[in-house]
């Protein structure tokens, strides 16, 4: 017995030590900016790291449908409140989970939206668990920076000063037609919502009870990748939770999307027109399912006025 | 004994069986230098010498061959 | 669970198993350790581990029932005559060798039907239309359980040594089912033989602190094998096999090159996580890798890469094949005509086919690996026509063949042939194997270096640097090992702070310089598959 406390008491030791090291670590390896140039990844979605501390409203997570359909912008200079898209290319659940436990660090937003075409998207046990170790131990995520580190990297302070004037947005005027053929073809079947994802799902639903946020579940309008099958799973895990869920998919005609000229690639995603049509009527969705504040006279926002000038002179060269 | 070295040198002149404890491991001997060894030391001490024999530690040594010839036979 | 190296298993599994091992009295040990056993099958294969449980029942069997004809015979040869006792052996040995070919042949049909159909359907039905056929047979694809072809050696093994009677049947079946599926070999070996892991794993040692640090050491260096160097050279070598037609010869060579260190780096790195884990629950697993290298031949480089696979190929297929009557009296009228030398590279040629095409063909369903079979085959059948030659000249020439410059020049000629070998195990295909061979011969500059185009094929100068010296500290660990002094031990010796920072010292050389996250894609165990 003694021998069997001896040895439970050296592995404690080594773990303590352990995990002191990997903290050191991930100091070190940790971008000491949110900017290219100091190994940031992602750069527009860690954007949100640069704005200033509770100043976002509503706090948008998901993959590429995301950061195509939903400009913030739009919505600021509309109805005043200010979102941020953490969006990133084929985001996984868990790294949504992982953007809104960065961004709950620093801002307090009252509505999180999380766009549905991540939830299917199957990943494999080992990446979730890789993704929370890189959350709590950030060396995991940024070691490769080891061919770029600097002596600064040993002992300046992490200061994150970069914000990006779309808010997350990716903004694409190009027009590639798609059509509705077979889009949205009502159905009883249900797709499944494979385990892992559920299990992450409720995780972001805890995280952002925990940090007084209202989650809702918004599709944004796409042919190639939404059908009524994966509508219903969405909806059944929806109800069950009591989740607000806004399917756009189902409603695009109402939202006045024309196929022919709101997509840059036959229907995969929208352009800059259909996230302009999407975002108007997510814009009065939130203003009046939620209280939200307007800023817009609020000298502490003007950064978001100028952000707003360059936003529209970039829609205005046709980028 | 003698014969057995004389056997062992016409196959692998190299090594020196007095003192060489490590035949096989050493890689002094490979799996063709046994099976001419296996059908010399057959012939000459007139035994069979079965598959099962064939281990590292019987033949790790000039030793160890012979003590495994001397109990061949004397199971024959 | 796709790999030992991963995260879940290093993470979770393994503490998880060790942690109720541990907690558990003695006796129940080694139930923990066929449930995780099973449980990692399950996970890897899911209900496949229907084919591990009915092996296992098979060989326990046919186990037992060749042991009641042994014991039969021994009780009929105690009363019997001298003089019937030549024919009683012979009697009981005809049914012996009746059952143990039934089970042998069970187990290698199983094998065959689910690893090799598909690649016998095709070429079946290639022979049809070459003769002009009208039809086709349908080709039928299985799902292969994982390490099908490593239990399956080790059930084997198990047969034919109750067969030989160098073990006893056992009749305890959850000792048989511990050592066929104990779960740290079972994807990728090395394949143990019953006498030497079956009573370790029935012991079920207590985890020692030495064990563990031992244990733990030895598992960091695997990884650090797999993750910082295989993982690395992946990259590259996929762009590079599967492009092959686009690169000039020099950059044919390096991915030839990398890829021979990057299974080597893949499969003892493997082969460390899972003696380590072993060594962990104070078992002993015999090792698979003696420092392949640094062999002087071809012929020696087998006793030292995939050490397992090798000897078990020389005792159950070499010796008995060459050993059998028919080829036994070839051996020796040949030897009569052409000598001592020669007499039996005959017969012995004829076995050491046999094996090298088994061989070739374990390693999977395709032509090239038929044809990686026949490679090592005809230099080690070479190696030894041309030995007496070598010998009268090197004579004539007074070189001394036991120099080190003499050794070096085996050694490096030995690497030269042994990863022309892995380029065509590695090539897609027969035809492919052969283009990049030539072109690495024929189209031999440095042009993408000049232009420092190389740097764009998946590795950097950074990682370029760090794979040096990755490589350079295993090369420093095995020249200390072939020089008989074992880093690990000296290391032992040492107080308790060097120790352990060492460990902290791997574990964070891992984490930082490990080729994983963003940009990399692992690799998938490459023994795994075989």
């Amino acid at each position: 017995m003694k021998e069997k406390m001896k040895l439970f008491g050296r592995c404690t030791a080594f773990l303590l030590i352990l995990l002191i090291l990997l903290s050191v670590a991930s100091y070190i390896f940790m971008p000491k900016n949110n900017k290219k140039e100091f190994g940031m990844d992602v750069i527009t979605a860690n954007g949100i790291l640069g704005e200033k501390e509770n100043t976002i409203d509503v706090l948008i997570v998901g993959d590429s449908e995301s950061y195509c359909s939903f400009t913030p912008m739009y919505m600021w200079e509309k109805h005043g409140f200010t979102s941020y898209v953490c969006g990133t290319p084929g985001q996984p659940l868990y790294d949504s989970y992982r953007f809104l436990e960065k961004a709950f660090k620093y801002q307090k937003p009252s509505v999180v939206i999380l766009e549905t075409d991540t939830i299917f998207r199957e990943y494999k046990y080992s990446k979730h668990l890789l993704s929370r170790m890189q959350g709590m131990f950030p060396v995991f995520q940024y070691h490769n920076r080891w061919k770029s580190v600097t002596i600064n990297d040993f002992g300046s302070p992490i200061d994150y000063t970069w914000t990006n004037d779309h808010k997350g947005y990716y903004l694409n005027q190009k027009v590639i037609a798609g059509s509705d053929k077979g889009y949205m073809t009502p159905t009883d079947e249900i797709q499944d919502i494979p385990d892992l994802n559920r299990r992450c799902l409720k995780d972001i639903i805890d995280i952002c009870q925990k940090n007084d946020a209202k989650l809702i579940f918004v599709g944004a309008p796409t042919t190639k990748n939404w059908d009524y099958a994966k509508h219903n799973g969405v909806q059944e895990f929806a109800d069950k939770h009591d989740i607000e869920y806004l399917d756009m998919n189902l409603i695009w005609k109402e939202l006045g999307i024309d196929w022919a000229t709101d997509t840059r690639d036959r229907g995969d995603h929208l352009n800059h027109s259909g996230a302009v049509k999407v975002t108007d009527y997510l814009g009065k969705y939130l203003k009046e399912k939620f209280t939200l504040p307007d800023h817009r006279d609020d000298a502490a926002y003007s950064a978001w006025d100028e952000a707003l000038k360059r936003y529209n002179a970039s829609v205005l060269a046709g980028e | 004994m003698d014969e057995l070295i004389e056997i062992l040198e016409e196959i692998q002149p190299d090594v020196d069986y007095k003192t060489c404890h490590n035949l096989i491991d050493g890689h002094y001997l490979d799996s063709l230098s046994i099976l001419s060894l296996v059908a010399e030391l057959e012939d000459a001490f007139d035994i069979t010498i079965p598959t099962v024999e064939i281990i590292p530690a019987n033949f790790n040594s000039a030793e160890d061959i012979w003590t495994m010839i001397v109990r061949l036979q004397e199971e024959d | 669970m796709q790999s030992y190296c991963s995260l879940i298993y290093l993470g979770i599994f393994l503490p998880a198993v060790m942690l109720v091992y541990s907690l558990m009295p003695q006796k129940h040990r080694r139930k923990v350790l066929l449930l995780a056993s099973y449980v990692f099958f399950w996970l890897v294969s899911g209900k496949l581990l229907v084919y591990l449980l009915m092996s296992t029942l098979s060989i326990h069997h046919f186990g037992l029932w060749m042991a009641s004809i042994i014991n039969e015979k021994k009780s009929v040869l105690a009363q019997a005559e001298k003089s019937e006792k030549k024919e009683i052996k012979a009697r009981y040995q005809r049914q012996l060798r009746g059952v143990v070919t039934f089970a042998v042949l069970l187990h290698v049909g199983v094998l065959v039907v689910l690893k090799y159909s598909a690649f016998l359907g095709t070429n079946f039905n290639l022979l049809l239309s070459a003769l002009k056929a009208p039809f086709s047979i349908p080709i039928p694809t299985f799902l292969l359980p994982i390490g099908i072809s490593f239990y399956t050696m080790q059930a084997l093994s198990y047969l034919f040594d109750v067969y030989r009677e160098t073990i006893k049947a056992d009749r305890n079946l959850e000792r048989l089912a511990l050592y066929m599926s104990f779960f740290p070999q079972i994807m990728e070996g090395p394949i143990c033989r019953y006498s030497q892991t079956a009573m370790q794993l029935w012991e079920c040692q207590k985890i020692t602190y030495s064990n563990m640090t031992m244990g733990m050491q030895r598992i960091l260096m695997g990884v650090m094998k797999k993750m910082v160097i295989a993982d690395r050279l992946n990259i590259l070598i996929k762009v590079v096999f599967s492009g092959y037609d686009k690169y000039d010869g020099s950059v044919m060579l390096i991915a030839m090159v990398c890829y021979t260190c990057q299974l080597y780096m893949d499969f003892s790195g493997a082969m460390d996580v899972v003696i380590g884990t072993g060594e962990i629950f104070g078992i002993k697993m015999p090792e698979n890798f003696r420092q392949p290298f640094f062999s002087r031949t071809i012929s020696e480089f087998w006793t030292r890469w995939h050490i397992s696979l090798g000897a078990w190929f020389r005792d159950y297929v070499f010796y008995p094949l060459s050993m059998s009557k028919p080829l036994k009296n070839l051996t020796i009228a040949s030897r009569k005509h052409l000598g001592n030398h020669f007499g039996p590279l005959v017969s012995g040629s004829i076995a050491l086919f046999t094996v090298w095409l088994f061989n070739g063909l374990w390693h999977g369903s395709g032509w090239q690996y038929i044809f990686f079979g026949m490679y090592h085959f005809v230099l080690i059948l070479l190696g030894s026509i041309v030995e007496p030659f070598v010998k009268k000249g090197t004579e004539k020439l007074h070189i001394n063949r036991g120099g080190w410059p003499y050794k070096g020049m085996q050694i490096f000629r030995t690497v030269c042939l042994v990863n022309i070998g892995e380029l065509f195990f590695r090539a897609n295909g027969l035809s492919a194997g052969i283009a990049m061979f030539k072109n690495m011969v024929t189209n031999f500059t440095f042009a993408s270096f000049r232009d420092n185009s190389f740097y764009k094929l998946g590795m950097d100068r950074y990682d370029v640097i760090i794979t040096i010296v990755a490589v350079a500290i295993v090369l420093f660990v095995s020249i200390q090992n072939e020089r008989g002094i074992s880093v690990r031990k000296s290391l032992a010796q040492k107080n308790v702070v060097v120790r352990w920072a060492v460990i902290y010292a791997l574990i964070f050389f891992i984490i930082i310089y490990g080729a994983y996250g963003a940009g990399y894609v692992p690799l998938d165990p490459i023994y795994a598959n075989f």
